[in-house]
């Protein structure tokens, strides 16, 4: 039985307590502070130490009543694809689908290529450098750890060459029988966490609801979103269009390509050869 | 034009100049085995020279080539995980897999020719078959195409873009280039008798690999122009097209229909293969570069090319 994630924008308060859950659970570094004046979203974006990430939509409008602000925040999150672009692409077998249906990087296949962070469609999966000594453990706040802590790490951030992170869907969680962090702790159930198909049937009577009520509400992900990449495991609930969020409207699975890639250099490869053998063995 | 803040979309390539190189000795590699198949059993000493020139530079990159890529690993030992699987859907995995048994049809190839020299006890000449020959000739092909796939099926519009383009090109580039190496070599050894076939090759390489970056261009739209356009688009131009195709086409087509004097025309001859080597490097060092630039494109990853 495969079990995802519903994220509804509705229901999201920007609160960020996903975030945070996220980062103590999964023993993510800080990726240090900057200020990006975008809204109220200062981590700006899903990254290999970043594995929920909350969407600020901010619109600000003009009316008799004078300026109106709006705003529409969701929890962005890796997609769990069912036809996976980094899962395809990963030469080591690091990536895998494991019993919940998830995609899941094993830190310890992975050997740092970065060819899964180009193959992602959502621009999920990224490298965490290497975190070592020195600058590296300033870098992500880990000065302060024990030197045995940092060695003990079991988790994506360990003292290597550098690895692949994204979310894990809490596959240690799972296997206990407990719920996702995020979803545990966020306070609105925005973030619901359970099987796929009980959350298809919560989400489309929410989409009703929502829209019996006049609000403009749309599932992204639920059904085959298109582009080979099928439905998304992890999918939302969006009051906007999806470039809104930094979602892509039609995302493509990159491997469709690969034919097409080997005939062309196929075709190139037999013209010049037959040239060369012009050139080379033509009088003979 | 919607967008998020106009923050970045996609996460670009965490790729420098070792997966540059890579890519480049890659396209090498192939052209390399594609003249020593059209230089193979014959009978004239210069062609035989020649034969034994691509042989060995080909073993030697197949030699360097994994320790460049495994550089950009981190800890060079994980390079082993790759090998734990062979995975079609892939192309890193059957690249590095093409790599390994390349590396194994040239040093077949090289074995032979270093008992052929005498460096080795003739015996050795039968532990590689003469079928390696055309072995590796397919492997090279496979080798310079890859590397063309590899970065063409990935999220990245422009590469997304250039899913036929950019494999075309990129075995146009090798074997550009690996007739431009054989071409030097050539010329150090003196033996100038070959040298005008493998500028004609050169050239049958170039003007395919213009023609397809020309078309490209035309048809890419907004997602290409990180390519053609910028601090990019002008090194491109600088020294990719006009430096790495036209001026050496200009030199070998002038080489071709001139008889100049001895030491003029050997300078002419380097200087081609020289602008001919750095333009494929720097094609391969703009489209990666290029791709960085456009993971940057929201608009450009909103809609992918299919
Ligand atoms: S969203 Fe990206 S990282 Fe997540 S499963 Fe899909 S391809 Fe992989
Ligand atoms: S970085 Fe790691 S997880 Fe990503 S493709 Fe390479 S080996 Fe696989």
């Amino acid at each position: 039985m495969a079990t995802g994630f519903f994220t509804d924008a509705t229901l999201c308060i920007g609160c960020k307590a996903c975030e945070v859950a996220c980062k103590q659970w999964n023993e993510l570094p800080s990726d240090g502070f900057e200020f990006t004046g975008n809204s109220y979203d200062n981590t700006s974006q899903l990254s290999g130490t970043t594995w929920r990430h909350v969407d600020f939509v901010e619109r600000e409008s003009f009316d008799e009543s004078g300026l109106k602000t709006s705003w529409s925040m969701v929890s962005d999150v890796c997609k769990h694809c069912t036809n996976a672009g980094c899962l395809e692409a990963c030469p080591t077998g690091a990536i895998v689908r494991n019993e919940f249906g998830s995609v899941f990087v094993q830190p310890d296949i992975c050997n740092g290529c970065g060819y899964c962070v180009v193959s992602c469609p959502f621009g999920v999966i990224d490298l965490i450098e290497a975190v070592g000594r020195g600058d590296d453990a300033k870098k992500y706040g880990l000065a302060t750890l024990h030197d045995d802590r940092l060695n003990d790490r079991k988790t994506a951030v360990q003292a290597t060459g550098g690895v692949a992170g994204k979310c894990s869907l809490c596959f240690d969680r799972q296997r206990v029988g407990m719920v996702p962090a995020c979803a545990k702790a966020c306070p609105t159930e925005s973030i619901q966490f359970g099987e796929i198909e009980e959350l298809h049937e919560r989400a489309k009577r929410r989409v009703e609801t929502l829209q019996e009520r006049g609000v403009e509400a749309r599932l992204y992900g639920a059904d085959d979103i298109g582009g080979g990449i099928g439905a998304l495991n992890a999918f939302f609930l969006l009051t906007e269009s999806p470039e809104a969020y930094n979602l892509p409207v039609e995302p493509v699975l990159p491997s469709t390509r690969q034919t097409m890639g080997y005939a062309a250099a196929a075709a190139a490869a037999l013209t010049l050869a037959t040239i060369g053998w012009a050139i080379f063995r033509g009088d003979s | 034009m919607k967008s998020y803040y106009d923050r970045p979309l996609l996460k670009g390539p965490h790729w420098g100049a070792n997966v540059v190189t890579y890519l480049f000795l890659g396209g090498i590699m192939g052209g390399l085995g594609l003249i020593s198949l059209l230089s193979d059993d014959r009978p004239e000493p210069a062609m035989k020279k020649l034969r034994k020139a691509t042989r060995y530079t080909a073993f030697a990159l197949a030699a360097i080539n994994p320790p460049i890529l495994i550089s950009h690993l981190g800890r060079p030992e994980r390079f082993l995980n790759m090998l734990r699987i062979v995975k079609f859907k892939s192309p890193m995995s059957l690249g590095v897999w093409g790599l390994v048994l390349y590396s194994g049809a040239a040093g077949a190839n090289a074995l032979r020719e270093l008992a052929d020299d005498g460096i080795v006890p003739s015996a050795l000449r039968y532990v590689a078959p003469s079928a390696t020959v055309p072995i590796q000739a397919l492997l090279g092909a496979f080798m310079a195409g890859y590397t063309g796939v590899l970065i063409s099926a990935t999220a990245i519009p422009l590469w997304g873009t250039g899913k036929r383009h950019i494999p075309a090109f990129s075995v146009c580039s090798g074997a550009a280039s690996a007739s431009a190496l054989a071409t030097l070599l050539s010329t150090l050894q003196g033996n100038h008798e070959v040298i005008p076939r493998l500028e004609r090759l050169e050239m049958a390489a170039s003007a395919l690999e213009i023609v397809t970056i020309a078309d490209f261009r035309k048809r890419g739209g907004r997602a290409t122009a990180p390519l053609f356009e910028g601090r990019v688009g002008k090194r491109l131009r600088d020294y990719t097209i006009l430096g790495g195709i036209v001026v050496p086409f200009v030199l070998n087509a002038v080489g071709g229909a001139v008889r100049l004097p001895k030491s003029i025309d050997a300078l002419r001859s380097i200087a081609a293969s020289m602008l001919t080597l750095i333009g494929g490097y720097v094609l391969r060092e703009s489209l990666i570069e290029a791709g960085k630039l456009s993971a940057n494109d929201p608009q450009a990853a909103f809609r992918q090319p299919s």
